[in-house]
């Protein structure tokens, strides 16, 4: 009988350098001869709900507010809400302590739903450019804030994270399917800009030193 | 020929030298040139053949604003080599040449048989007699069109492409446009500078005439660029074209990369707040004979083939000129070597007296009121002829070279694209925007201004008005730049236009398409009295030039005749794309963006041929690794083999008697939840679904309004209010909006939730797909407690599972819903539980044939736009008393009406015949239906199908005659029988 594990969808080439078991998880926390950035980090173990409510201004996940306005984010102790519209909010937990499972018909487990990356370090918004229209660099909102639309002429969800000119961290995330052609196009358009592959370390150092 | 050195404006490098091979010779170049410049340098003054005629043609413009130029470099036909930069060991060949090179070409007689190619001849003459066409139309081909590409070239190099988004987009880098780009980035903004040189500085860059500052301009063109490189919020894009300007500021073109670059061609799209369009001008060419001839050039060209380049452009010259411009050119080439036997000008008065004094100084005789009637020679120019514009007499002059101009035009293609409309300006002669667009300005020489300082002034008030657009409104400093832009001089009296009377037989307006000003008056003769409708019917400005060459010059002349119902000059339309960019700029990174399952690899590895079907699965990379060949319906990648056997016949025959496994994982799969779920999945399913039972399936379909079916798929009530259900791949991408859709005045409360790609699909099918299952989970799947459409929600270790009990391909099968990252683990569990039983992959084909034979449809294999649930014998799913289901009307109205095509099951009359290919017609002395599916069943060792056919043919028995595709009308024949051609009790998937 084979192995019960849960694979993401990406697979870099990189040898990994450090992992951790996380549930059926095994979760690449760095890869050899990681050094500089920019990177990209696949944080597809990252468990994921779908909230979908009438209602949905009066639910608090985690005990987080969700945004008031579509576009809005919120990131909270490795805990991101991205309100998309009126009645839908998109949750992730991307750092610290196994989170439970928030409680009500209105949450859907998609954690296998998608694909979800980040790109982190110099010039990544330059290589987001080649990869989309969407306003990365330009957009005069308060971080983090949601962009929904075409990235590699895929319908994405995209959280601007930090910004600093055209270096930073942005979120991504997409139907599952497309993981393999996605890691593809994001490598190649990057190619110019020393993108490599990093383990999640690389992500949570940044956003949650002391995790 | 030795270059000239020590010039502040030279872009080459003299010490880096590099060779071109161009007609079985090598020639030398340095680093610097562009191919042109480098053969020019080397004395080669011919570089093609004009399109129709044959003419010899020379360099003219620099600037690619005409076809002479272009040359086959490394296999690549048109290209520009006036403007492309050369590289070492470039091999070039001329075009439209029948020869080894332009100076001897076979086919230049063709210009003695101009007399026989009038205006719109091809639409006129070897029609007649009708045998004549197909032999006139190889000749035509033969002769015309510019390069020759082999079908299966491959371009190399890196194309890429990036979407920017920007406050302020800056078209043209000369001193307006860098102006621009600085009063806007002083704001804070972020610019986009986009220029088609190599370098900024535009008409500055080259001269050495001083501003009223006294400062040389190309010392002030050096200033605002290392200002501007400087400036990290401005972004430069050089040397890039803009190809087109379209709503809401979104500007489009290319970059071309050098060495050092990480791409060959770059494709953009910027998004803009505002754009200022600084794009200057080009010139307007002077009208007489032979004005095509090699040796006649424009002002620039000679200019900067001297000042870039360190090219003298001839040894002996006279210009002919309308503008002050040409007296400058005149003065600095024989300050540098170029002996000038005169300058004829155009103009009457209004020359600079300064520059006239210049002349003086040097002995140059200014000729005023005059210009050139006709270049003399027969390759290249030896002699030129001038007259006076009123009165009498000719000067013959001997000369190598005519620099040749009638005026400026401004370059307004971006404006024009961008929606500005122009109007003709007597006093600039220009064609000047009478309306801009909102957030959307002009600066420069593109609005008649000559004067350096106002020049600038006018870029320094776009900039600040673009500024404006994006919210930083300096009030006091736009009036200020509004004052200072008009304390300088306004735009300057423009030259008129010239025409001397004569044949026009070789004085060319257009010399992409060889269109002269005799052709123009054939076709006014004929009644084309407009410039548009010339440009048609004339082909002129139609080439790769795309007008720049005639544009002007046919608006004025066509206003200059009687012919003409309107005096007043009118542009032809200008369209994009204003530069021609290689294809394989616009097909970027061609990233082909598919969707993968989770087995994809492992299928792969299975030996699975890939296809790509309906909108890529999970269970990929398993299957991949399993040997599979994948099939790409739509975005998805899909096994539809396991072997080189097309028909699939192992493993059609291992489910049949043993058990197999497919990767199913593309089907769309959907939560509904919330108050309303229930109403809305009413309102599109056509069957009820408020009696689902618990632990059971509910399989439905979906109608449009027509009544015509659009999906299938099944439905499971998990809780109250909580439905989990599937729809076909094809269909998934469109379910969540057809749902909002059909509810969409309803204020329903219930929320979808696209699970498509959360949960991979594992169908185990075969009369042993029970022993295999009872192998990986305890829970008890025994056909009583886990009956034929039932629904189980239980964990295999730690995997959570849906699964249920179908039997799509016929036999005792499960399907498994399982969380897409654990689709691996499940399906190498399964592998390895089926090895005592040699379980096998099956891909797509063998599922086709199975389920075809058990008379199951897939929606668009059995079924088009126009069929009904009823023509498809799936009337019983209708639940007539819902009556606001969609297609309710239309299915009451179609049930029982005649003369529509229904499904039916064939079988070949002859046992022993291939099976007609899908989609083969069905005929009688029509078309009467079509083959929808048709495979030999080795169930029933033989072929069978389904078709869908004119009910007086439906009836069981029925003989048809089927038309395929290659059979010279040897028709196949079958009849009609009954469905499902293989277990027709079904006993085999309730066992």
């Amino acid at each position: 009988m084979g192995e019960c594990i849960r694979r993401s969808p990406v697979n870099f080439t990189a040898k990994p350098k450090r992992t951790e078991n996380r549930g059926d998880w095994e979760v690449v926390l760095e890869y050899d001869d990681e050094k500089e950035g920019p990177f990209l980090i696949d944080l597809s173990h990252c468990p994921k709900w779908d909230l979908q409510d009438r209602d949905i201004s009066s639910f608090t996940p985690f005990s987080i507010p969700i945004p008031e306005e579509p576009g809005g984010s919120v990131f909270d102790k490795g805990i991101l809400i991205n309100r998309m519209n009126k009645t839908q909010a998109s949750i992730i937990h991307i750092a610290g302590d196994a989170a439970d499972v928030p409680e009500g018909n209105s949450y859907t487990d998609t954690t296998d739903a998608s694909v979800c990356m980040a790109l982190t370090g110099k010039n990544i918004f330059y290589i987001a450019e080649k990869l989309s229209s969407l306003n990365f660099a330009g957009m005069k909102k308060e971080i983090p804030f949601l962009l929904q639309g075409r990235f590699s002429h895929v319908p994405c969800q995209t959280v601007v994270l930090e910004r600093n000119g055209f270096s930073g961290t942005f979120l991504f995330s997409c139907s599952r399917g497309y993981a393999h052609d996605m890691v593809h196009a994001v490598f190649d358009a990057g190619e110019e800009f020393g993108l490599k592959p990093a383990g999640e370390k690389a992500f949570t150092g940044k956003f949650m030193p002391h995790h | 020929m030795t270059r000239l050195e020590n010039l502040p404006t030279l872009k080459i490098n003299s010490e880096k030298a590099l060779t071109l091979h161009y007609g079985g010779k090598t020639y030398n170049g340095v680093q610097g040139d562009t191919i042109a410049t480098a053969l020019y340098a080397n004395d080669v003054r011919i570089f093609g053949r004009s399109l129709k005629y044959h003419r010899p043609r020379g360099l003219y413009s620099l600037d690619g604003e005409c076809s002479n130029t272009l040359m086959e470099v490394d296999g690549i036909p048109n290209v520009l080599t006036e403007n492309t930069p050369a590289k070492n060991g470039m091999q070039i060949k001329a075009q439209n040449v029948l020869g080894i090179d332009a100076n001897y070409d076979l086919m230049g007689f063709m210009d003695k048989l101009s007399f026989m190619m009038p205006a719109g001849f091809y639409y006129k003459t070897m029609h007649r007699p009708a045998a004549v066409w197909p032999m006139a139309i190889k000749f035509i081909r033969r002769a015309a069109g510019l390069g020759k590409l082999s079908p299966d070239f491959q371009i190399n190099g890196r194309y890429d492409e990036i979407y920017p988004d920007t406050d302020v987009c800056v078209i043209g880098g000369g001193p307006a446009g860098m102006s621009a780009a600085i009063a806007a980035a002083e704001f804070g903004l972020r610019v986009i500078l986009v220029e088609n040189k190599p370098w900024l500085g535009g008409f500055f860059e080259y001269r050495t005439v001083k501003d009223k500052n006294g400062n040389p301009v190309c010392m002030r063109a050096a200033s605002l660029a290392e200002k501007i490189e400087k400036t990290s919020n401005i972004r430069i894009f050089k040397p890039a074209a803009v190809t087109g300007v379209y709503n809401n500021n979104h500007v489009v073109g290319f970059q071309r990369g050098g060495e050092k670059d990480f791409f060959d061609r770059r494709y953009f799209q910027i998004r803009a707040k505002s754009i200022v369009t600084a794009t200057g001008c080009y010139e307007r060419p002077l009208l007489f004979d032979n004005n095509d001839r090699p040796g006649v050039m424009q002002i620039g060209c000679a200019h900067r083939l001297a000042r870039t380049y360190g090219i003298l452009p001839g040894r002996n010259a006279v210009f002919s000129i309308g503008h002050d411009l040409g007296i400058e050119t005149a003065i600095d080439l024989f300050d540098l070597g170029v002996t000038i036997s005169c300058v004829a000008d155009t103009r009457d008065d209004g020359q600079d007296p300064e520059l006239e004094k210049e002349l003086a100084k040097r002995d140059i005789h200014l000729l005023k009121g005059w210009a050139a009637v006709k270049a003399v020679g027969w390759k290249t120019l030896k002699k030129v002829v001038i007259k006076p514009i009123t009165g009498s007499g000719e000067h013959r002059l001997e000369c190598d070279l005519l620099v040749a101009s009638a005026g400026l035009t401004p370059e307004t293609g971006p404006l024009t694209l961008g929606h500005a409309k122009l109007k003709y300006d007597n006093h600039t002669g220009f064609f000047l925007a009478d309306r801009i667009p909102e957030k959307m300005h002009v600066a420069g020489r593109l609005i008649g201004l000559n004067d350096p300082l106002s020049i600038e002034a006018s870029g320094n008030l776009a900039g600040l008005r673009a500024a404006a657009d994006c919210g930083e409104n300096d009030k006091d400093g736009v009036r200020q730049a509004e004052k200072n832009l008009a304390s300088h001089s306004g735009p300057g009296r423009g030259s008129k236009f010239i025409s001397f009377p004569g044949t026009g037989k070789k004085t060319f307006v257009c010399f992409d398409e060889d269109a002269t000003l005799k052709n123009i008056d054939q076709a006014m003769e004929m009644g084309f009295n407009v410039p548009e409708l010339i440009k048609r019917f004339t082909s002129t400005g139609t080439g790769p030039g795309q007008g720049r060459i005639p544009g002007h010059n046919l608006a004025l002349y066509v206003a200059h005749t009687d012919e003409s119902p309107d005096k007043k000059p009118k542009p032809t339309k200008t369209r994009p794309p204003l530069v021609s960019p290689l294809l394989a700029t616009y097909a970027g990174g061609a990233h082909d963006m598919s969707k993968r399952t989770p087995v994809h690899e492992m299928q792969k590895a299975a030996g699975a041929k890939m296809d790509r079907v309906g909108v890529k699965t999970t269970a990929y990379d398993s299957q991949m690794a399993a040997g599979g060949k994948m099939e790409r319906i739509g975005v998805w990648n899909r096994a539809r083999y396991f072997s080189n056997d097309k028909t699939s016949r192992d493993e059609i025959e291992n489910v049949r008697n043993n058990v197999g496994m497919l990767d199913a994982s593309t089907l769309g799969k959907f939560r509904i939840h919330g108050p309303d779920a229930l109403k809305a999945l009413q309102r599109v399913y056509v069957s009820d679904l408020s009696k689902i039972p618990e632990g059971k399936i509910k399989y439905s379909a979906m109608c449009n309004h027509d009544g015509c079916i659009i999906d299938d798929g099944i439905i499971i009530k998990k809780e109250e209010n909580d439905y989990y259900f599937t729809t076909s791949t094809a269909r998934a991408g469109a379910t969540v909006e057809w749902i909002r859709y059909h509810t969409r005045y309803e204020g329903w409360d219930f929320h979808l939730v696209n699970l498509t790609d959360a949960f991979g699909v594992i169908n185990l099918a075969g009369p042993n797909a029970r022993k295999v299952l009872e192998k990986v989970t305890d829970a008890d799947v025994s056909n009583e407690m886990f009956p034929f459409t039932g629904y189980r929600e239980y964990f295999i270790q730690n995997i959570p599972i849906r699964a249920m009990r179908l039997g799509f391909v016929g036999e005792l099968s499960y399907e498994f819903h399982v969380p897409s990252s654990y689709m691996q683990s499940l399906w190498e569990m399964i592998e390895d539980a089926g090895k005592e039983y040699n379980i096998m992959n099956f891909g797509l084909e063998a599922q086709n044939t199975l389920r075809m034979e058990k008379g199951h449809l897939i929606i668009g294999s059995e079924s088009e736009q126009r069929t009904t649930l009823h023509d498809l014998g799936l009337g019983f799913l209708w639940d007539r008393k819902k009556t606001d289901t969609i297609g309710y009307f239309a299915l009451n109205q179609t049930e029982k009406q005649a003369g529509r095509f229904k499904l039916v099951g064939i079988k070949m009359e002859n046992p022993g015949s291939e099976p007609p290919k899908d989609g083969s017609p069905v005929v009688t002395d029509k078309i009467m239906g079509y083959v929808c599916t048709a495979r030999y069943s080795f169930s029933l060792n033989e072929p069978v199908g389904m078709a869908l056919v004119d009910d007086s043919l439906a009836e069981k028995g029925t003989k048809i005659s089927i038309f395929e595709d290659g059979c010279n009308g040897d028709l196949k024949h079958a009849r009609i029988v009954n469905m499902p051609f293989y277990d027709h009790d079904g006993t085999r998937m309730r066992m």
